[in-house]
C-alpha cells in the first residue's frame, strides 16, 4: 500500500490528488482545475443576496445546530454575508405577496440576473455558480417573530448541548428529489401540472400559492438554461478550435432542450440532471447538504445503452460525459476553500448516489451503467457523488467481486454498502408501502427513505444514550455541574435490584428524549413557517397536491430523525452494572458511583474489573448483546410515539456523525471502564477494542439488534488489513463475508483497508498522503484532513483489529 | 461423557482450510518442534500464563493464590509451576486479565453450541471447522463424540494433524472428515527426531493411508531457517507428494513466523529460535519454486522480512 501511494506521488504533481492514469485528457484538466482553489479564477464561494431589508437572513442557526461547531458561529457568518450581500430589485407588488411567491420571485430575480454563467474550458456539462445564500423574503414582523422563535430554540438547544444530552435542528436537505420526473416530463411538464393547479377553481387558497410558486420556479429553471445556452454559444462563435467549437454548440442545444423538454440522449439527460440539481442547492441556500440524485445507473440507464445501441456514443465517450458530470458536485466545496480545501469532518455535503439494488421482481438490477459507474468511481477518486452500493440476496458474483476488488485496491473504501433485505425490514417497520420499498435509497450518508415524495429528515436530532447512564446513576444530575437535568430516578445506592437501575436508565432515557424532541420541534415549525422552499417542493411528491411546502410537511411520506449516538457504550455500562453489581455482586453499587464521579482517580483495580470482567457488546454474547437490544428497542419505540407540529413522525437510526467525540468530554465516566473524555462509541460499532472474537461475531452483534426500529440506518465500520486482500481466495472470503451479513448483519456497512501503520506514516507526514481516502461513520473524508481526535480514532480502530 | 481440552476456539480463521472457519486449538501433542509457533498447545493440561503488558500490579492474585505459588518480582510475576494447582483463582481475582489458565474444558454441547454460531458464514464461504492444536488426535475419543454432531449439524469439517499418532485413531475419525491438513516438515528420519523428538516413519506412512483412503490433503511444510529450509528438504518432501499422495490438493510452504516467542516467555519454557530472522521475500520464493517444479500445486505464505 505504502508503495502505492508512494508511486501516485512521483507520477503526480501534488494538485494531482492521484487520480487513475486512464483518465482523458479534458478530465484529467478539469480534476486538476477543480482542485487548484488557490489559482483558478472561477470559484462556486458563496453569493449573498438580499432584499435589501436591514433583517437580512441568509443562513438559519438552527439549520446548522446539529454541527455545533459550526453553529456557533454563525451569528458572525451571517452578519458577514449580510455585509456582502448583493441587493436584489424586486418586481412590483414583491411584498403583497405570500411568503412562499416572494421566495420563488426573489430566486426567480438572482438567477435570471444575478447568479453567473459560467462555462469552464473543456468541459462537456455545464453550470457552474449554485452556492447562494438567499435572503429568507421576511418582512419586517416575520423576521421578528421568527428570531424570537429562533432564540427560544437556541435557549433549550443550548441546554441539552451543553451538558452532551445531544443536539437537533431543521436540517436541510437529505432527501431523493424526484428527478426521474424531470427525465420524464420535463419542468415544462412540471409547470403545466402546476398551471393547471392554479386555474382549477377546485383548488384551495393553499394549493394555489403552491402551484404558483412551482410555476414560477419552474421559470427559472428555463431562464437559467437559457443563459447558459446563450453562453454557450457566445464561447461557440470565439472558438477558434473546431472539436471544442462543435462540442460548445452541443452543450448550447443540451441545455435549449433540456431540463425544460425531456431528454432523449444520455448527455441531454446528465445536463438536465445537473442542471435540476445545482439549482436546488442554489434554492437551498447553504448549498444542501445530503440532496441525494438517488438510483441514478437505473433511471440514467436507458438514455446510456439507447445511445449506445444507436452508435450515438462509445461506451468510452459515455464515460467521459459521465466523468464531466461528476466532477460538479465536488465544488459545493468551494464555499469553504479559504478555510482549507481539505475536507473534513464539516463538509460531507453527501450527494449520495446509490448504485445495483433490486428491481420489482427483486431480481439484481446492476446493469451495464453500474459497472461503468463504479470504474468512474474509481478513476474520478473525488469526494462528490458519494456512492453507496446495495447489495441483497440476488445480487451478482460479478458485482460482488468488483465491489471487494475496489475495497482491496483503495486505500479507503470508496463507497458504502447497504444491505436492501436489512435496510427494507427497516422501512416496512414504518409503514412504508410495500410496493415502493425495493426502489428506495438512501441520503446523506446511509439515511433509507423512499426516492421522489419522502421528505424524512435525518440527522435531525442526535441524542447521547450514554447519557441516561450518567444520569440513572445520580438521581438525574449531570455528574460535572451537580445540575437537575433529568428526572429524580432516586439514589442508586437505595435500589434492590437490577430492574429497578434498568428502569431508572429507561426514564431517564425517555426523559432526554422528549426534551430533545421538544426542542426540535420548534426549529421545525419554525422552519415550516419562515422558510419555504417552493423549487423543492416541485421535485418532491405529495406537494403539489397538499397545497403544502415540503418543508411544512407536504410531501407524501414525512419523518424526522433521532439518530442514537453511543449505544454499545451504554449497553457496556448496563451490562457492567448488572453483572458485576447485582449477579456475582462483586462490586458495590456506592464504590461504583464515587469511582464514576472521581473519574476513577485512584480507582484504577475497580475500573480494570469494569473493562476486563463484564460482557460487552460486539462479541455475539447474548448478555450483552440483549441489553444493547433492549436499550435500542426501549428509545426508538419510544421516539416513534412523536409527531411534530407539521406531522413529521420521529424515528430512530445511527448515524453518530462525529458526535461520539463531540460529547465525550461532557459525558461522565462510564462503568463499562470509560474515563470521561474518551470517546463514545460510533453509531453501532463495539467500542472500541472491546470487540474481541473478530469480525463474524460483531456482525452478529449488529444483526442481534435487531435494526428494524431504527429504520433511518444504522452505520456499521469494519476494518481489514490489506493483507485480507491481498490475493484472490482471500478476496472470496470477504465476497462471502458480504454475503453473510446481508442475512445475520445490520443495514449498511463500511469496509475500510488500512494498516495502522500507514495511517501513522500520514498523520506525521501528511503532505504525503494527502490523497488517502477514509470513511468516517458512512462518509468519506481526506484522512489528512481530519482533526487529529478523529484521525487517533482511525488509528486505534485500526490497530485493535485483529 | 467426555470432554475436551482447547488453548483456543479461533473465529472468522481464513488460515486453516477453505472459507471462512472456526478452529478449535486442542491441547496436548506428542511432537516437541523446536520452533513450535503454539507452544501453549504442547502439554495436554492447561497451563497458567501471565502478560506483562495486562498487569497493572493490582496484587490481588498474591491474595488469591492458596499454594504461594507466584511471586512478583522486579523483573515480571514468578510462577512456581510445581505449586500452581491450576485452580484459576488468581486469574479471576486479577482485574486487569493479566493472568489466564490456558485450557478450557469444554463438553460436545457447550463446543456445538459455540461452533453453530458462525454458520452462515461457513455456508456462504464454504468453510466449516477446523479442529487444530496442539494435536487434535490425542483427544480422539472426544473428536468421535464432536465430529459426527458436527456431519449431522451441516458442518463440514478439516482435520488438522501432525501425523504421529496411531493409525487406529485416525480411521475411527476420517470417516467424518472432509478435508486432512497434514503437515510434512522433515523428511529425514534422524533430523526429524532430532527437531521434532518423533520419528516421520509413522507420519509418512499415515501420510500414504490417508492418500489411499481417498481422503482430499492438504500439505502444510513449515519453512524453518536451520531445521527444514534447505533445498534437498523441499525436495524430498514434494517427490513424496508426487509419487505418493495423489489425493493432495495443495501444498502450502509456511515461512516462519516469530509471533510464537512471546509464548515461550510466558511460559517460561526455552525458545531455540530466539534470534532467528524472518526469512527474505526472494528465499521464500526460490523455495517456493523449487516446490513448484514437482508438485505445482504447491504456494507459499507468511510475513517476510
Amino acid at each position: 500500500m505504502v508503495d502505492h501511494l508512494e508511486s501516485c506521488q512521483m507520477i503526480a504533481p501534488p494538485l494531482l490528488w492521484s487520480a487513475a492514469p486512464t483518465l482523458s485528457l479534458r478530465v484529467k484538466r478539469l480534476r486538476d482545475e477543480y482542485w487548484s482553489f488557490y489559482q483558478r479564477e472561477f470559484t462556486n464561494e458563496v453569493r449573498a443576496y438580499t432584499t435589501g431589508a436591514s433583517w437580512y437572513i441568509g443562513y438559519s442557526i438552527w439549520s446548522l445546530t446539529n454541527v455545533p461547531e459550526v453553529a456557533l458561529c454563525q451569528p458572525g457568518f451571517r452578519s458577514y454575508l449580510s455585509a456582502a450581500a448583493t441587493r436584489v430589485k424586486l418586481p412590483d407588488g414583491f411584498w403583497r405577496e405570500p411568503l412562499t411567491i416572494r421566495q420563488a420571485l426573489f430566486f426567480r430575480e438572482v438567477v435570471q440576473r444575478h447568479l453567473p454563467a459560467r462555462i469552464l474550458d473543456g468541459e462537456l456539462v455545464v453550470g457552474s455558480n449554485f452556492s447562494t445564500a438567499l435572503s429568507r423574503c421576511l418582512n419586517q414582523d416575520e423576521a421578528s417573530a421568527r428570531d424570537k422563535q429562533e432564540q427560544a430554540f437556541l435557549k433549550k438547544w443550548h441546554a441539552l448541548n451543553d451538558v452532551g444530552i445531544g443536539n437537533c435542528g431543521a436540517v436541510p436537505g437529505h432527501l431523493v428529489p424526484d428527478y426521474p420526473k424531470v427525465l420524464r416530463i420535463g419542468w415544462k411538464g412540471i409547470q403545466a401540472e402546476a398551471q393547471c393547479v392554479v386555474e382549477d377553481p377546485a383548488s384551495t387558497i393553499e394549493q394555489r400559492e403552491q402551484a404558483r410558486a412551482i410555476v414560477i420556479c419552474a421559470d427559472a429553471v428555463r431562464i437559467l438554461a437559457d443563459r447558459y445556452e446563450e453562453e454557450s454559444y457566445r464561447l461557440a462563435d470565439a472558438e477558434m478550435n473546431r472539436e471544442r467549437k462543435a462540442e460548445l454548440r452541443e452543450i448550447a442545444h443540451n441545455c435549449a432542450k433540456s431540463p425544460w423538454l425531456p431528454p432523449d440522449t444520455f448527455p441531454e439527460a446528465l445536463q438536465a440532471l445537473w442542471t435540476t440539481h445545482m439549482l436546488l442547492m442554489a434554492a437551498e441556500s447553504y448549498p444542501g447538504p445530503g440532496v441525494s440524485p438517488g438510483r441514478v445507473d437505473q433511471y440514467l440507464y436507458p438514455y446510456f445503452q439507447a445511445d449506445l445501441d444507436a452508435g450515438r456514443l462509445t461506451r468510452e465517450q459515455a464515460k467521459e460525459w459521465l466523468e464531466c458530470w461528476w466532477i460538479k458536485h465536488n465544488y459545493a466545496y468551494d464555499y469553504q476553500g479559504w478555510v482549507g480545501t481539505n475536507q473534513g469532518i464539516n463538509a460531507s455535503f453527501g450527494q449520495l448516489i446509490t448504485l445495483g439494488g433490486m428491481n420489482a421482481d427483486g431480481s439484481d438490477a446492476s446493469n451495464d451503467l453500474t459497472y461503468l459507474m463504479l470504474d468512474v468511481i474509481e478513476e474520478m477518486n473525488l469526494l462528490e457523488p458519494k456512492p453507496n452500493i446495495r447489495v441483497h440476496a440476488r445480487t451478482s458474483d460479478r458485482l460482488l467481486n468488483r465491489i471487494v476488488e475496489m475495497l482491496s485496491r483503495a486505500q479507503g473504501s470508496p463507497f458504502l454498502i447497504n444491505f436492501d433485505e436489512n435496510a427494507i425490514a427497516g422501512l416496512r417497520w414504518e409503514g412504508l408501502p410495500e410496493n415502493r420499498l425495493w426502489d428506495y435509497a438512501p441520503v446523506g450518508c446511509l439515511e433509507n427513505t423512499l426516492a421522489g415524495d419522502d421528505r424524512s429528515g435525518t440527522v435531525d436530532v442526535n441524542l447521547n444514550l450514554a447519557k441516561a447512564v450518567e444520569l440513572a446513576l445520580n438521581n438525574g444530575c449531570d455528574m460535572a455541574t451537580g445540575k437537575q437535568i433529568g428526572p429524580r430516578t432516586g439514589d442508586p445506592r437505595e435500589f434492590q435490584d437490577f430492574a429497578q437501575f434498568s428502569d431508572a436508565f429507561k426514564q431517564q432515557l425517555k426523559a432526554i428524549l422528549e426534551r430533545i424532541i421538544d426542542a426540535n420541534d420548534i426549529a421545525d415549525a419554525g422552519r415550516a413557517r419562515w422558510e419555504p422552499v417552493p423549487y423543492l417542493s416541485a421535485l418532491v411528491g405529495g406537494c403539489l397536491e397538499s397545497g403544502k411546502d415540503a418543508n411544512a410537511g407536504g410531501a407524501r411520506y414525512n419523518f424526522l430523525t433521532v439518530e442514537g449516538v453511543a449505544l454499545a457504550t451504554a449497553a457496556d455500562s448496563i451490562a457492567a452494572v448488572k453483572k458485576l453489581v447485582y449477579d456475582t455482586r462483586q462490586i458495590e453499587m456506592g464504590q461504583l458511583v464515587d469511582a464514576l464521579k472521581a473519574n476513577f482517580e485512584g480507582c484504577e483495580n475497580l475500573r480494570q474489573t469494569l473493562l476486563n470482567k463484564a460482557p460487552k457488546y460486539g462479541n455475539d454474547d447474548p448478555y450483552a448483546d440483549e441489553i444493547a437490544r433492549e436499550i435500542s428497542r426501549f428509545w426508538s419505540e419510544q421516539a416513534f410515539q412523536y409527531v411534530s407540529p407539521t406531522g413529521k413522525r420521529y424515528r430512530g437510526g445511527y448515524l453518530s456523525w462525529n458526535y461520539w467525540i463531540a460529547y465525550a468530554p461532557t459525558t461522565a465516566a462510564t462503568p463499562d471502564g470509560r474515563r470521561r473524555g474518551q470517546y463514545l462509541s460510533n453509531a453501532v460499532c463495539p467500542v472500541n477494542g472491546a470487540d474481541r472474537k473478530g469480525p463474524t461475531s460483531v456482525i452478529k452483534s449488529v444483526g442481534n439488534l435487531d435494526l428494524r426500529t431504527a429504520p433511518n440506518g444504522a452505520s456499521h465500520t469494519m476494518s481489514f488489513s490489506p493483507a485480507m486482500m491481498r490475493d484472490p481466495e482471500q478476496r472470496q472470503k470477504l465476497v462471502a463475508l458480504l454475503r453473510a451479513y446481508a442475512q445475520v448483519g445490520g443495514t449498511a456497512l463500511q469496509v475500510n483497508v488500512i494498516d495502522a501503520d500507514t495511517l501513522r506514516e500520514a498523520q506525521k507526514h501528511p503532505d504525503e498522503y494527502r490523497n488517502l481516502l477514509v470513511r468516517v461513520t458512512g462518509y468519506n473524508a481526506y484522512f489528512v484532513g481530519l482533526g487529529k481526535e478523529i484521525q487517533d480514532e482511525i488509528i486505534a480502530r485500526e490497530s485493535h483489529r485483529i | 461423557m467426555t470432554t475436551g481440552l482447547a488453548f483456543n476456539l479461533q473465529q472468522f480463521s481464513t488460515e486453516d482450510g477453505p472459507g471462512i472457519r472456526t478452529t478449535a486449538f486442542m491441547k496436548g501433542c506428542p511432537l516437541r518442534c523446536a520452533w513450535c509457533h503454539n507452544p501453549e498447545g504442547m502439554s495436554p493440561h492447561p497451563d497458567l500464563m501471565w502478560y506483562d503488558v495486562r498487569c497493572v500490579g493490582a496484587r490481588e492474585c498474591l491474595r488469591a493464590c492458596a499454594e504461594n505459588a507466584l511471586t512478583l518480582m522486579p523483573g515480571g510475576m514468578q510462577i512456581d509451576r510445581a505449586r500452581c494447582t491450576l485452580c484459576g483463582k488468581c486469574a479471576d481475582a486479577c482485574p486487569a486479565a493479566a493472568l489466564e489458565v490456558i485450557g478450557k474444558e469444554w463438553t460436545p454441547d457447550a463446543l456445538m453450541e459455540q461452533l453453530l454460531k458462525d454458520k452462515v458464514f461457513y455456508e456462504t464461504s464454504g468453510g466449516g471447522i477446523t479442529f487444530s492444536g496442539g494435536e487434535p488426535m490425542q483427544q480422539v475419543d472426544f473428536l468421535c463424540e464432536v465430529l459426527p454432531r458436527c456431519q449431522d449439524a451441516g458442518l463440514r469439517v478439516t482435520l488438522d494433524t501432525c501425523g504421529a499418532v496411531a493409525w487406529k485413531r485416525y480411521a475411527r475419525v476420517l470417516p467424518f472428515v472432509d478435508l486432512v491438513l497434514l503437515d510434512l516438515k522433515i523428511m529425514d528420519a534422524a533430523r526429524h527426531q532430532a527437531a521434532t523428538g518423533v520419528s516421520n516413519e509413522i507420519i509418512l506412512d499415515n501420510a500414504r493411508r490417508i492418500a489411499d483412503a481417498g481422503k482430499t490433503m492438504w500439505i502444510r511444510t513449515p519453512v524453518i531457517p536451520g531445521y527444514t529450509d534447505d533445498r534437498a528438504n523441499i525436495e524430498a518432501i514434494a517427490r513424496f507428494i508426487r509419487d505418493a499422495l495423489p489425493t493432495v490438493e495443495r501444498w502450502d510452504l509456511l515461512a516462519y513466523t516469530n509471533l510464537g516467542k512471546p509464548k515461550y516467555h510466558r511460559l517460561d519454557m526455552p525458545y531455540a529460535l530466539e534470534d532467528a530472522a524472518l526469512f527474505t521475500h526472494d528465499e521464500m520464493e526460490a523455495l517456493g519454486r523449487v516446490a513448484a517444479e514437482i508438485v505445482p500445486v504447491a504456494r507459499w505464505s507468511g510475513a517476510t522480512r
